[in-house]
């Protein structure tokens, strides 16, 4: 059966005979009903329609949903995964601080064991530079000597000679002079 | 002063000295000023200043040697003095003093005393220098006090000390 065929049919269905009123107009049969051929074409167009929303609307709105259905459970996974990172963090963190509270406790025994060093070492280099300052004090003790030894006899030289050219220069009067001229020329004469 | 400068000058004071017939006085009186010159810092420093005008100086040299030196000597150390050249007077002289006792084939034999030498003690001071060195001397007695006392003599690279400030300076050493 065609389509134009059950037009037809549906045409021969609905066909009525109009109705008039009293003063000749043309009227509907019920005042709630509709005619009967509105009533068979809007159905027919009704599951026309339906069929066509059906036939194309329904995958895509499936599609649609499918989609929405994946999008959701894709977030659901990835809150499950952050949840379980979260989890896995805290786990670290918690491991993490255990492990600081270890850390502490072995840089302070190392910071001991570095104290206990220093003071060790440091008491060994003190002991060791009192004995050098009390060498050098006694090595500057016996140059202090020495220099002071030297001093004086430089002192001593230096008064020793002003008293040298005091009394020579205050002995040397004239016959002296000549004296000194005379033995002079005679050794210098005497001497080739 | 350059060399040069120094022997042209003592040249001229050398003929100078020469023609007028005084170049034993002149050659011993300049050699002594020469040494005074030298031991004074004040004469040294008056004599070779630049602010002082030439005609100053050389009045200095007058009031100097005026009557105590020949008048060739005065006008010669003057001239010397006036032309700027005070500082080489010493180079000057003892070229000139070399050159002489070159021409007489001597050498020049300088002697230091803190007092005068009389002439009889030169000429055997003299006699013995020749005798010991063995060349003919041209002798330069000049009296300088701080020898203190005794005598040291130089001749050419050869130095005889008999000074006392010698034998005081190898005491203080050996003290």
């Amino acid at each position: 059966m065609s389509v134009l065929s059950i037009i037809a049919f549906a045409h021969r269905i609905a066909e009525e005979t109009p109705v008039l009123d009293k003063d000749g107009h043309v009227t509907t049969h019920s005042w709630i009903l509709p005619e009967n051929a509105e009533i068979i074409y809007g159905g027919i167009s009704s599951l026309l329609i339906f069929f066509m929303l059906f036939k194309f609307g329904a995958p895509a709105i499936k599609k649609s949903f499918a989609a929405r259905t994946e999008k959701i459970q894709k977030e659901l996974d990835a809150a499950a995964a952050d949840k379980s990172a979260a989890a896995t963090e805290a786990a670290t963190i918690r491991q993490a601080k255990g492990d600081i509270e270890g850390e502490r406790a072995r840089l302070l025994a190392d910071a001991a064991t570095q104290a206990a060093a220093v003071l060790e070492d440091g008491r060994v280099r003190l002991a060791a530079e009192v004995v050098d300052l009390e060498a050098k004090g006694v090595t500057d003790i016996a140059s202090a000597q020495g220099r002071v030894g030297d001093e004086l006899r430089a002192e001593i030289a230096r008064l020793s000679s002003a008293a040298v050219d005091h009394v020579v220069t205050g002995s040397l009067d004239d016959a002296t002079h000549q004296e000194l001229i005379e033995n002079f020329i005679n050794r210098v004469g005497a001497g080739s | 002063m350059s060399d040069n400068r120094i022997e042209g000058y003592a040249r001229g004071l050398f003929e100078i000295a020469r023609a007028e017939g005084t170049l034993d006085v002149v050659e011993d009186e300049l050699f002594r000023f020469a040494r005074s010159f030298e031991g004074s810092d004040s004469l040294r420093s008056a004599l070779t200043d630049e602010q002082i005008p030439p005609a100053k100086r050389q009045a200095i040299i007058e009031d100097l040697l005026g009557g105590k030196a020949s008048a060739t000597t005065t006008q010669l150390v003057a001239m010397v003095v006036g032309s700027g050249r005070g500082r080489d007077l010493p180079a000057i002289v003892n070229n000139l003093v070399a050159r002489a006792s070159s021409v007489k084939h001597q050498e020049v034999a300088e002697v230091r005393t803190a007092v005068a030498l009389t002439a009889d003690q030169q000429a055997r001071l003299g006699a013995a220098l020749v005798k010991a060195t063995g060349k003919q001397v041209n002798l330069k007695v000049v009296v300088d006090p701080s020898v203190l006392g005794g005598i040291v003599a130089t001749v050419g690279d050869t130095v005889i000390d008999g000074s006392v400030r010698t034998r005081i300076d190898q005491l203080k050493s050996r003290l």
